[in-house]
């Protein structure tokens, strides 16, 4: 996976410094915004393959963002994964109807995290190559 | 009389509508615009406290007194527990205190609702807040769980050996202190109502198997025994299997606590001998045991051991009350037994899943002519070969809901989800049709799923298959019962052979 672009949409900088060791130590570039409003901004301006946001975000719900990033004509196919405090058992279904690929709860176990967005970028590629 | 007795009240106070049986009076009061009721406990088409408990159903907001004759006090004072304000004595009603009845009635009611609000919305407020410092508590948590096992993976350099004990007590404390705040936001919901079960077909084996194999390090740190001990075939249950889980941790790690060191706990799993539809699962520790007059308690919410020396730290108190909750809400039950110095055994029941029950419907629909039974097979897998379990799961439930759309008619069944079958999810309908509409639902499958690309974008495949099962052949002389049991076994044993035959090509 090296070489592939994440942007992390979290407005706790320490919470982003520490998925930004974690991604970059297996091999992942990473960008960041801080809340709802620039993240579509950073989204456009970085072309990242992934994005991982919270829900609980500044200038907007985290909700209200993946709603105006699947709605975007160009953003839209980039897989989403939120990782959020708020309760998975009670917002995964939401997220996952809003157009999150998956829904992890913080705080998350490191495997997992690695192992979903593995999943959701091989997936995304497959589904870019012509058949 | 007692328009009589309102005749010197200056008209305007009262207004006064007389009805002569209940029925009318409930059709009055559920119309609304009532202030007060007075009712007689001996209308033609009312039956005693009845009365009083209908008239209070249909419009709890609106004061009721009870008219009684003079040798029925006890009565009276029974349809005050049913919800009446107060009662009065016919025969005894004096002019003047009827309207100051009437007014202390309906004052006391408005002070009533008043206060039943006023609690409604400090619980409200109790709840926001505890769920609002809950998930605040979660965020620096998070940091420190990132940094601590950032450091421990060696993200960061080497470490020394004791620097890595010292992260992995950090570590240890960092997930109690999720688990304590998840018990919190379990409570919390709990008392508003709103834990979320998701139950399933489900091994009560599996969750035995995860839960020992997880506390298994405790276990040995204290120098226990921890053992699973479980029945051999044992049927498989209809809960939420993350739920058993959490039960069963709950249950074993407070057994480590209170068992001293050379001590044995043992989990066990087995059919209840008093009800065939419920299996017992059982913690069974060495430990200190508890006294025989606090078997209840301990399930209390905020109940604490008075002597916990042996126990180490206390927690929160919330462990066996969230237990009881979650048991309850899937229909089991949970118990202790014990005496002092012999060790506790914790017991809670879950039901078992029956097929028969689920299928009853369509298995016995009246007057289906041929009697044709169709299992439809959905199956999800992955291009990749691999799909994490939060991946998986958001699918499947997807997939689910698309599935219940193609259902023929009410009588038609999606089976709960039934167990992993390798790297594949298998779905099972059962459908009242014949090879031509089993033809037609693939059809509609097909249609639903194609014209929804974005459910199955991410690299996954979904395939459809049919089995016809078999004439189930009725004779007269049979009950519904036998036949139901017959048509389950084919479908189950249809089933089971779909599911190992999966976990073959799987390699499982």
């Amino acid at each position: 996976m090296g070489g592939k672009k994440i942007l992390i949409v979290d407005d706790d900088p320490d919470i982003c410094q520490g998925m930004r060791v974690r991604l970059e130590y297996s091999g992942y570039a990473t960008c960041f915004a801080a809340d709802a409003l620039s993240g579509v901004a950073a989204a456009s301006k970085e072309e990242p393959d992934l994005i991982v946001l919270d829900l609980g975000l500044p200038a907007g719900d985290g909700f209200l963002l993946i709603e105006r990033l699947k709605t975007h004509p160009t953003l839209g196919v980039i897989p989403i994964i939120v990782v959020s405090a708020r309760d998975a058992r009670a917002n995964r279904e939401r997220a996952i109807k809003a157009g999150a690929t998956a829904y992890l709860q913080k705080p998350v176990d490191n495997a997992e995290f690695l192992a979903v967005i593995r999943q959701a970028l091989v997936a995304f590629t497959s589904v870019s190559l012509p058949e | 009389m007692l328009r009589e007795m309102f005749s010197n009240e200056s008209t305007g106070s009262f207004e006064l509508t007389h009805v002569l049986r209940l029925s009318e009076a409930l059709a009055l009061l559920e119309k609304g615009g009532t202030d007060i009721v007075l009712l007689d406990m001996g209308l033609p088409d009312g039956h005693g406290l009845d009365t009083v408990r209908r008239a209070h159903a249909i419009a709890p907001e609106v004061p009721l007194i009870v008219l009684t004759g003079l040798d029925d006090e006890a009565l009276a004072a029974q349809a005050m527990k049913e919800g009446a304000q107060d009662y009065l004595i016919k025969g005894e009603i004096e002019n003047r205190a009827l309207p100051r009845a009437l007014r202390h009635s309906i004052e006391r009611q408005r002070m009533q609702s008043e206060t039943d609000l006023i609690r409604t919305h400090q619980m409200q407020f109790k709840d926001e807040f505890l769920s609002h410092v809950s998930h605040e508590l979660r965020s620096p948590l998070t940091a420190i769980h990132q940094f601590v096992t950032i450091l421990l993976d060696g993200l960061a350099g080497a470490l020394a050996p004791e620097q890595r004990q010292y992260l992995e007590i950090a570590l240890r404390n960092v997930k109690q202190l999720d688990s304590m705040i998840n018990d919190l936001l379990d409570v919390t919901r709990a008392q508003s109502g709103k834990l979320i079960m998701e139950p399933q077909y489900t091994s009560a084996s599996d969750a035995i198997v995860y839960v020992v194999n997880t506390l298994q390090g405790a276990a040995k740190a204290k120098g226990i025994s921890l053992e699973a001990d479980m029945e051999h075939g044992l049927p498989a249950v209809y809960a939420d299997p993350t739920r058993i889980r959490q039960i069963l941790v709950v249950l074993v790690d407070n057994a480590i606590k209170f068992t001293p060191t050379g001590g044995v706990v043992r989990v066990k799993a087995r059919t209840c001998d008093d009800d065939p539809d419920l299996l017992v699962l059982e913690v069974a520790d060495s430990g200190c045991g508890i006294s025989p007059d606090l078997t209840e308690r301990i399930f209390e919410r905020l109940f604490q051991a008075p002597d916990l020396a042996l126990a180490g730290r206390k927690g929160l108190g919330l462990g066996l009350y969230i237990c009881k909750e979650l048991v309850t809400l899937q229909g089991g039950r949970i118990w202790a037994k014990s005496a002092p110095k012999q060790g506790a055994v914790f017991s809670f029941t879950l039901p078992i899943f029956s097929l028969p029950k689920v299928i009853a419907p369509a298995v016995l629909q009246k007057g289906r002519g041929g009697r044709c039974i169709t299992l439809v097979i959905a199956e999800l897998g992955s291009r990749t070969g691999w799909l994490s379990d939060a991946v998986r799961a958001e699918y499947c439930h997807r997939v689910r809901e698309l599935l219940q759309r193609c259902l023929h008619s009410d009588l038609d069944v999606l089976l709960p989800k039934m167990g992993a079958a390798g790297a594949a999810e298998l779905f099972f309908m059962v459908v009242v049709t014949d090879s031509t509409g089993s033809e037609a639902i693939l059809k509609r499958i097909r249609e639903l799923f194609n014209g929804r690309e974005e459910t199955l974008q991410e690299g996954l495949t979904l395939s459809i298959s049919c089995r016809s099962i078999e004439e189930i052949e009725r004779r007269a002389s049979e009950s519904a019962d036998i036949y139901l049991e017959k048509a389950s076994a084919q479908i189950q044993a249809m089933m089971s052979g779909e599911i190992s035959s999966r976990m073959a090509i799987n390699g499982r």
